[in-house]
């Protein structure tokens, strides 16, 4: 099973760990951190958002959030999935 | 139901706390009356050693019983050993159902949540930080925290709100009469300033000392007139934890920026001249407030009257390069303000009651021109809150900031925008604990903004050319914009912590957490 990484657990960033699904298993989301409990429902939006722009199906997404906002969030996610996926250096 | 000045709904009475005293402004409760008092007591010749031979011995010789309420002062903060100590004891002798009220209680304190889940202690008042608030946020404590500020906490002692039965007296120093200091011994913490009213007041008072010494000992900070019992034992903490080394300013360039803005206001401001008076907490940004405000008393010749509050080593630079007369202190923060308070008379020891407490003829903050504050957020309205997480948890206590924001000439509190993704400027505070009519300015790295109540402090922003203004709506919506909308905090209806306002009126209260 493949997994990718992107982000750091500095102050206004995140973790973002991606790891391949099997085919039909769909996306899963799970959010830890200092955000999750005020901003938990934006948060997995913003990622299942981005995964589905890049073309991602079967992932599963675990974020690690040390309070980073949306734009972070966002390209650590696109970052994570291109290591994951081997589509540009990221 | 009844809505206070800062518009919270509080109930007539609250289970476990009592009837309800809604806050209705900063200088609206007048007292009547007379201060209550702790029992008469004789002493003759025939008893000319208080010692007794460990805590138990103590604890029976005070006559402390299940149900009664005991007291702490935090002065060996993170390092103390006595509230465990003491509380251990207690459960080993089979007492139950106790009220602790300690100044606040720290994470070292962690080792009471068994004795809070066997019963033990059945009720807090007084600041819980770190997993005790946690606990009591979460509903593991049957009766609400109570939260009262350095002032409202002497001021509950000495209107009668709160009777104390034994108070332990943590005491670097102890003579074998009952003369306590906190200057000298392995275990020095300089100022006891938090503990003078509980021994004045308790029924009962027990020292419990790592440095017993023959009488009469000097200086005294809490005297043998007070002091029923004195326990030798062979550490009452860690030094490590009692006091810090060095407290540094930050280096961040964002708190720096901050710190700057706030001096910048300060400087503009009609306090700062020959006798200006002075505090700061000891967090980063306040720190380096002071070190910004020193270079400009420096530059332009200006010498202050004094500082106040916590002191830190960096105050007692000030101190010893004539920029201040005198320190009042009552708390001492790091080794240099210990060694200071010990050798120094120009370094003043003072009780939380001379601090800080609206209830007697006049305590120190009133005399304050500048406190440099902060807070876990600020509102549109200026409240602001220092005892709520963003999660909704209760863990910080009140300290002086009720106090020396009521007091002081200019209050200013300092934050980022933003911590992590969690916005510090909102609409509305999560929890109310000190009010907007008592904040003059909010500081943020995105600019000051000042309370339309004091057209004077923008008048002198504006003249002085370098304080960026800014509107405190524009803060706020600068704020959403970077973080989004953030979802409410999922609560009972529970009420787990009283927020007194500095007089014993309450201004807010905090729910159970939902989880």
């Amino acid at each position: 099973m493949k997994t990718a990484q992107a982000g750091t657990l500095e102050s206004m960033d995140c973790v973002v760990s991606l790891t391949e699904g099997g085919a039909g298993n769909g996306m899963t989301v799970t959010l830890a951190g200092a955000s999750a409990a005020r901003f938990g429902k934006a948060m997995e939006t913003r990622v299942r958002e981005t995964l589905k722009k890049l073309g991602a199906v079967d992932v599963t997404a675990s974020v690690q959030d040390n309070g980073a906002l949306d734009v972070v969030l966002e390209a650590r996610v696109e970052a994570a999935w291109r290591r994951l996926t081997g589509g540009g250096a990221a | 139901m009844a809505r206070n000045s800062v518009g919270r709904e509080l109930p007539g009475q609250i289970a476990g706390y009592g009837p309800v005293l809604p806050f209705n402004g900063h200088k609206a409760r007048i007292p009547e009356g007379n201060c209550a008092g702790g029992r008469l007591k004789a002493a003759f010749n025939d008893r000319t050693d208080k010692t007794v031979k460990d805590i138990r011995e103590a604890i029976k010789a005070s006559g402390l019983k299940s149900g009664m309420t005991v007291s702490f002062h935090h002065h060996l903060r993170n390092g103390d050993y006595v509230v465990n100590q003491v509380i251990d004891a207690c459960a080993e002798m089979g007492i139950r159902d106790l009220t602790i009220f300690p100044t606040a209680l720290f994470g070292v304190h962690k080792a009471l949540i068994p004795h809070i889940k066997s019963g033990v202690i059945r009720r807090i008042m007084g600041s819980v930080n770190g997993p005790i608030g946690q606990l009591a946020s979460e509903g593991g404590l049957e009766v609400p925290v109570v939260l009262r500020s350095h002032g409202g906490r002497p001021r509950a002692v000495i209107s009668g709100d709160v009777r104390i039965d034994v108070a332990f007296i943590a005491a670097p120093s102890a003579d074998r009469y009952g003369n306590l200091s906190g200057r000298i011994g392995r275990s020095a913490c300089g100022s006891l300033g938090y503990a003078v009213t509980d021994a004045d007041y308790a029924n009962c008072v027990v020292a419990v000392t790592d440095n017993l010494l023959s009488f009469p000992m000097t200086p005294v900070s809490i005297n043998q007139t007070k002091v029923d019992f004195v326990v030798a034992v062979d550490s009452i903490g860690d030094p490590a934890g009692i006091v810090s080394g060095t407290t540094q300013v930050t280096r961040d360039p964002m708190r720096l920026l901050i710190a700057r803005h706030a001096a910048a206001l300060i400087e503009s401001s009609p306090y700062f001249k020959e006798g200006v008076s002075f505090q700061t907490g000891a967090g980063g940004i306040s720190l380096a407030v002071a070190a910004y405000v020193r270079e400009t008393m420096k530059a332009r010749g200006v010498k202050g009257s004094f500082g106040l509050g916590g002191i830190t080593s960096f105050f007692v630079d000030m101190l010893n390069e004539g920029l201040f007369e005198r320190l009042m202190d009552v708390q001492s923060f790091d080794l240099v303000a210990v060694k200071s308070i010990a050798e120094n008379p120009n370094h003043v020891e003072i009780s939380a009651d001379w601090y800080a407490n609206p209830w007697n003829a006049g305590a120190v903050v009133n005399m304050l021109d500048a406190v440099v504050l902060g807070a876990t957020e600020v509102d549109r309205n200026f409240n602001a809150n220092v005892n709520t997480e963003a999660d909704g948890a209760l863990l910080h206590g009140i300290g002086g900031h009720q106090d020396t924001a009521a007091g002081a000439k200019l209050t200013i509190i300092t934050t980022p925008l933003l911590r992590g993704r969690i916005p510090c400027v909102v609409d509305d505070v999560y929890t109310v604990t000190t009010p907007g009519e008592v904040v003059d300015a909010i500081v943020t790295e995105f600019g000051v903004a000042i309370n339309p109540l004091r057209q004077d402090l923008i008048d002198a922003a504006k003249e002085a050319g370098n304080v960026p203004l800014v509107a405190i709506d524009e803060l706020v919506e600068r704020a959403h914009r970077m973080s989004g909308p953030m979802e409410p905090v999922a609560t009972k209806d529970r009420i787990i912590g009283v927020v007194e306002w500095r007089d014993g009126t309450v201004i807010d209260v905090v729910r159970q957490l939902d989880k």
